[in-house]
């Protein structure tokens, strides 16, 4: 059995799509043969098809992107959906990360990923959806097991188990094992530091491009939860 | 202001009032995932193509309308890609709303946001999932859904007023 690990984040490097698949690989062992992809433009190469052709199961780990697929991808799956390669009843599977905590904010965006499948005459098996991805991105070098990945982990391992046995399943929802406000407060430090490095002063980061950054009246009126 | 946002590139649809039409005029480029938008060139999308200030756009209108062929339940990928294009209309810090993560404002607008689906097979499912994803996009712009529609072509869309 062949499993293709699609990688459709645009990054070219230090995906949390990439570690996710990692984590993945490392689950399933020598139980299968892996192909691993890169899809990182809108178009699917000859070279992608032929490592296509010899799975039978893919799994597309993507970013949540505007609560849906990034453009891209959908150009790439538009063109996959016309193959008539595809095996009958390929098996899909997905992992959505998305930058927001709640792993379940990436369900739209997989059900697309199964309406795809409907199209495309594959079976959805049921996917993986993954808060925390900010945080995902940073643990690169850390295993998966023991870090903040440890709950992801967990739920990788029974989808590694389902994916071997070609099963289908409701999609499952995790995200990093540490509390919500931390990552909120991690986050907030992360776009000082990178508007740093980039030159700029903090308060560029709410720069609008219609006012002086001295109005600052807008974000003085919301008021928002903790 | 109204903002449409389509991948008609000879859209010419009857729209009341003030607007702005973005639509395929040259290849548009797809979203890096650099966040330079947030942490570099704030509210600018750091790839120099002719659609790199749609988030300025969103900051400037009242109302949002997508009309794009349905992608097994989103939008098509010139519209995805300006809109991938376009995260700076909200700024990189979370918030919490309704007890869940979304992002801080950065303009004080509120859209109202609308979508107009096109294409010959959109299934129930796909309605479903469109709409969702709209309610998701308006949740996250804090902004307001308003309403999804569907066409069976092209064509059908003819007598549509914006
Ligand atoms: C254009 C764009 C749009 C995004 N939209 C969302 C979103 O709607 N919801 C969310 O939770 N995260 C969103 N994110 C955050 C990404 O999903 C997050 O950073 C993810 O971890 C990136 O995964 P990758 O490293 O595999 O590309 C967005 C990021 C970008 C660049």
């Amino acid at each position: 059995m062949t499993v293709a690990l699609i990688n459709a984040s645009p990054k070219v490097k230090g995906s949390s799509s990439g570690i996710l698949l990692n984590d993945l690989k490392e689950c399933l062992g020598n139980k299968v043969d892996v192909e691993e992809i890169c899809l990182r433009t809108s178009k699917i190469t000859a070279e992608i098809i032929e490592k296509l052709k010899k799975a039978d199961t893919w799994v597309v780990a993507f970013p949540l992107y505007v609560d849906s697929l990034p453009s891209h991808l959908l150009a790439c799956l538009k063109q996959l959906e016309k193959m008539t390669w595809k095996k009958p009843n390929l098996n899909i599977y997905g992992i959505a990360n998305c930058g927001f905590y709640e792993g379940n904010q990436a369900e739209p965006a997989l059900n697309v990923l199964k309406n795809w499948c409907a199209k495309a005459g594959c079976a959805y098996k049921g996917s993986l959806g993954i808060g925390g991805g900010g945080a995902i991105a940073v643990s690169g070098n850390m295993s998966g097991k023991n870090s903040l990945r440890a709950n992801i982990y967990k739920a990788m391992k029974k989808f590694a188990d389902r994916i071997v046995k070609k099963e289908g399943e409701a999609n499952k929802y995790a995200t990093v094992a540490f509390p919500r406000f931390i990552y909120k407060i991690a986050a907030q430090n992360s776009w000082r530091k990178m508007i740093k490095a980039n030159g700029g002063k903090t308060k560029d980061l709410n720069k609008r491009l219609d006012v002086e950054l001295t109005d600052t009246s807008v974000n003085k009126r919301i008021v928002y939860e903790q | 202001m109204k903002l449409i946002v389509t991948d008609i590139e000879d859209f010419d649809f009857k729209i009341e009032g003030e607007h702005k039409v973005i639509n395929p005029q040259g290849n548009i480029k797809h979203c890096i995932g650099c966040f330079g938008c947030w942490a570099k060139t704030p509210g600018e999308c750091v790839i120099h193509d002719g659609y790199e200030r749609t988030s300025l756009d969103m900051g400037l209108c009242d109302e949002m309308i997508i009309v794009s062929e349905c992608y097994y339940g989103t939008v098509s990928p010139f519209v995805k890609a300006a809109q991938d294009r376009a995260i700076s209309y909200v700024q990189g810090d979370f918030i919490i709303k309704n007890g869940e993560m979304h992002h801080k404002h950065r303009y004080p607008n509120t859209i109202k946001l609308s979508a107009h689906f096109y294409g010959e097979d959109i299934t129930e499912d796909e309605k479903k999932t469109a709409k969702d994803i709209i309610e998701g996009n308006a949740e996250n712009f804090h902004g307001e859904f308003n309403g999804v529609y569907f066409y069976k072509s092209k064509d059908e869309l003819k007598g549509l007023k914006l």
